[in-house]
């Protein structure tokens, strides 16, 4: 059951998470590393969903970080919640903690979350929405991480901001959900090797973030230009090269919550991906 | 022309080229609880080829359609899956069966002659996958058959063949002969399963991929070596199959030897099927065929097995009531190479023991003086690293710790890591993965020819020794560790088994 704590500190976090670990007698926790995820009010939903089944999944701490600066008084509350699946001889446990960071305490995150992070084990930093290029509370959750996790579908003005993700790819591993949603045509169109050397344009239809990352991908490895026509759609449906459409293999299309507890095995730097969003 | 630029980073499954898999032994037991459970798994996670085709061939008269509906029922049962159907209806559409004992070339041709049809319609390129689930003694003839028709397909042709290979050094020797008057080496995969099971492979990853253990897996570091490959069933109605191989020949000779393997050899260059397989054979090599004091077999008498009242071996359906045959054998081995010399590995198998277990212990050497008082540190058990191969499938470590408390007790607690936790993703089936890597033409977890000589060079010097004197049957009950000579075997050198 959930535990609600209102105006509480991180201390008391700490120590509810420690009472919890020492009622665990027959549960195991195994904990692979910690899961923070940024979630402005307007993502809260879309996390519910995509956290169902995760921790089953990736045993984790996970860490949501409900950012609240318009509230009158600085204030942390909390919930704390454990999740337990079975795991052989003994069950997994999973800890979610949600934060409710108010007023000025949204713009200095870092402080709350670096006593929580488990020791030793990777950070992983989801951000829902676009993420504030340049503002405080990103930077100070990048310095704290190992590898942030964005959704450039999930931004306004896609082309404009791969620029400035582009300036955190030296200072943490960067992966995309919209970048590895183009798995399968990146593998259609890597089938069509050599010829695709010589082609001229290319069609997307489905998100503007995934079609400039294909078109930039194309740039990079082949270090040549393709005219991009784009048609919007929610998701990746269909892909063009010269007219001509692309044959993807048979590759599960995954779910958000399979899609971001794949990114959540991955560990190290795709230079293909950067590559492909310095190419945007 | 340069590679193609657009394939790097690309994370994708790998895909084995076109193929039809032939399974001789289609209406046997592996087919059903193991073979096409794996194959409808690799199916359900797109693993298989977009272009491939199944072909069961049987003694027993059957048409495709009750093939196909035996084989779904199979996979309901025995699979880790649930049918979908979706995916059911793909494969079944390319699966076939035929009914011959190829007892003359007619069989073969018919069988031939659908493959070709098969490469027509469905597109399987001329390959093909043998896989031979019969007993070795219907090896040489399906081999012979398809060896002098073998020009008759122009794609790649691979075989799979089931443990055991052989019965003793010289029958594998010929069984090889006969393989090689028609196929190179590298188109035979003789299967280990246990050689699939992730535990196994991560043997691999714990000590290759983890520098503080290098350093110390060697005699100077390591007192010994345990491994237990324990299980609580009887003989499950496979009378005439155990009583030729008893424990040495069903257990002893592959999984075990290889377990052994694994754990000794040293690093190899790379990991292609090669380096791992030339490093396997130089430990099997430097193993010393054992001494007759060092070697105990058993044979289990009546008892209790998880609360249940089991029979003794002899009075197992099929089994003769004066049957000596051995249902479990333990050993103290010695690999003689700079890394083990004197380090002895104590090895055990058996049927109808306490439990399922399979277990590789490194039991380190003590500390060489621990400062605290005697009675302080007399519950401290030596450090062992604990490989759970099943089931739990993980590794622990145990380490001395102090009681807490205001005096200075010391006790032994378990550092684990368990498979499960780690990785929620429920782990493949040993046959999954070997099937998929014979479908890609990667050989590593399969034996070679010389790695099956030398497991049978010292089996064969074991078997040769108890031929010649009287088999003390039975000595064991059954829900035990096995008879008392075998804990005598570690107690004459000061070592007792690990407790379970």
């Amino acid at each position: 059951m959930a535990q609600t704590l209102r105006d509480t500190s991180v201390a008391e976090i700490e120590r509810r998470l420690d009472e919890r670990r020492a009622d665990e007698e027959s549960t195991q926790r195994t904990s692979v590393l910690t899961h923070m995820a940024w979630v402005p009010k307007e993502w809260s939903r879309a996390v519910e969903r995509v956290m169902e089944g995760l921790g089953a999944r990736v045993p984790s701490r996970t860490l949501i970080l409900h950012p609240d600066p318009e509230a009158k008084q600085d204030r942390l509350d909390a919930e704390i919640e454990q999740e337990r699946f079975p795991g052989g001889a003994r069950d997994v446990c999973a800890e979610i903690v949600d934060i409710w960071l108010r007023g000025a305490i949204a713009k200095a995150p870092a402080s709350v979350v670096v006593p929580l992070h488990i020791a030793d084990l990777p950070v992983f930093l989801r951000w829902r929405g676009r993420p504030p290029f340049g503002k405080r509370e990103l930077e100070q959750l990048v310095d704290v991480s190992d590898r942030l996790i964005v959704d450039s579908a999930e931004w306004p003005r896609a082309a404009g901001d791969s620029k400035r993700l582009v300036a955190l790819f030296d200072r943490i591993v960067v992966s995309d959900l919209a970048w590895a949603r183009t798995l399968r045509f990146r593998a259609g169109l890597a089938d069509l090797w050599p010829g695709i050397k010589e082609a001229r344009s290319l069609r997307v239809v489905g998100p503007r973030a995934e079609a400039l990352l294909l078109r930039g991908w194309l740039r990079s490895r082949l270090r040549r230009d393709y005219k991009l026509s784009h048609e919007p759609e929610r998701s990746l449906k269909h892909v063009e090269v010269d007219g001509e459409p692309v044959a993807v293999p048979p590759l599960p299309v995954l779910s958000p919550s399979d899609l971001l507890s794949e990114q959540l095995e991955v560990y190290g730097r795709d230079k293909v991906y950067e590559a492909a969003v310095r190419a945007v | 022309m340069r590679e193609n630029p657009l394939r790097e980073g690309l994370h994708l499954p790998r895909t084995p080229d076109p193929c039809s898999l032939v399974i001789f032994g289609a209406s046997g037991d592996l087919t059903q609880r193991k073979l096409f459970p794996a194959v409808y798994s690799l199916a359900m996670r797109n693993l298989l080829p977009e272009r491939f085709a199944i072909v069961g061939v049987a003694r027993s008269k059957e048409t495709d359609a009750a093939f196909r509906s035996r084989m779904k029922e199979a996979v309901r049962e025995f699979g880790r899956d649930p049918i979908q159907e979706k995916v059911w209806r793909r494969l079944a559409a390319d699966m076939r069966y035929l009914s011959t004992d190829f007892a003359d070339d007619g069989g073969a041709d018919r069988l031939v002659d659908l493959l070709a049809k098969l490469d027509r319609e469905c597109g399987t390129a001329g390959n093909r996958v043998f896989y031979f689930a019969v007993p070795p003694s219907a090896i040489s003839i399906l081999v012979d058959r398809l060896g002098h028709r073998r020009e008759r397909w122009r794609g790649w042709t691979r075989l799979i063949i089931e443990k055991p290979f052989g019965s003793d050094r010289e029958s594998a020797r010929r069984l090889n002969e006969e393989l090689n008057r028609f196929f190179e080496e590298r188109e035979i995969f003789r299967i280990d399963h246990y050689l699939g099971k992730e535990t196994v492979q991560n043997m691999l990853a714990l000590r290759f991929a983890n520098g503080i253990f290098e350093p110390i897996w060697n005699r100077q570091f390591v007192d010994h070596v345990e491994i237990t490959v324990a299980e609580s069933i009887g003989i499950e109605g496979r009378a005439s199959f155990y009583e030729q191989a008893g424990a040495i020949r069903d257990v002893f000779q592959n999984h075990l030897l290889q377990l052994v393997a694994l754990t000794a050899m040293e690093p190899p260059a790379d990991f292609t099927a090669e380096s791992v397989r030339n490093e396997k054979v130089k430990v099997l090599r430097s193993m010393r065929s054992p001494s007759r004091s060092n070697v105990v077999r058993g044979q289990y008498g009546p008892g209790f097995v998880e609360g249940k009242r089991v029979p003794g071996y002899r009075h197992e359906p099929g089994i003769a009531r004066s049957s000596t045959t051995e249902t479990f054998v333990a050993a103290k081995l010695l690999v003689d190479n700079w890394r083990w010399a004197g380090t002895p590995f104590y090895v055990r198998t058996g049927k109808r023991l306490a439990k399922r277990e399979t277990t590789i212990a490194i039991q380190f050497q003590r500390a060489p003086h621990p400062p605290f008082a005697k009675e302080a540190d007399e519950e401290l058990q030596p450090n062992v690293l604990l490989i759970h191969v099943q089931p739990d499938e993980g590794v622990s470590l145990a380490i001395g710790a102090k009681v807490p408390g205001y005096g200075m007790t010391l006790r032994t607690v378990h550092m684990d890591f368990l498979y499960g936790g780690a990785f929620r993703v429920e782990l493949p089936e040993a046959y999954e993965r070997l099937i998929l890597d014979c479908l890609l033409g990667d050989a590593t977890l399969f034996t070679r020819a010389d790695e099956v000589d030398e497991q049978w060079s010292l089996v064969d010097s074991i078997v040769a020794g108890w031929k010649r004197e009287r088999a003390d049957s039975p000595n064991y009950n059954a829900g035990t560790w096995g008879p008392a000579a075998a804990d005598e075997l570690m107690r004459r050198d000061g070592r007792e088994w690990r407790r379970r």
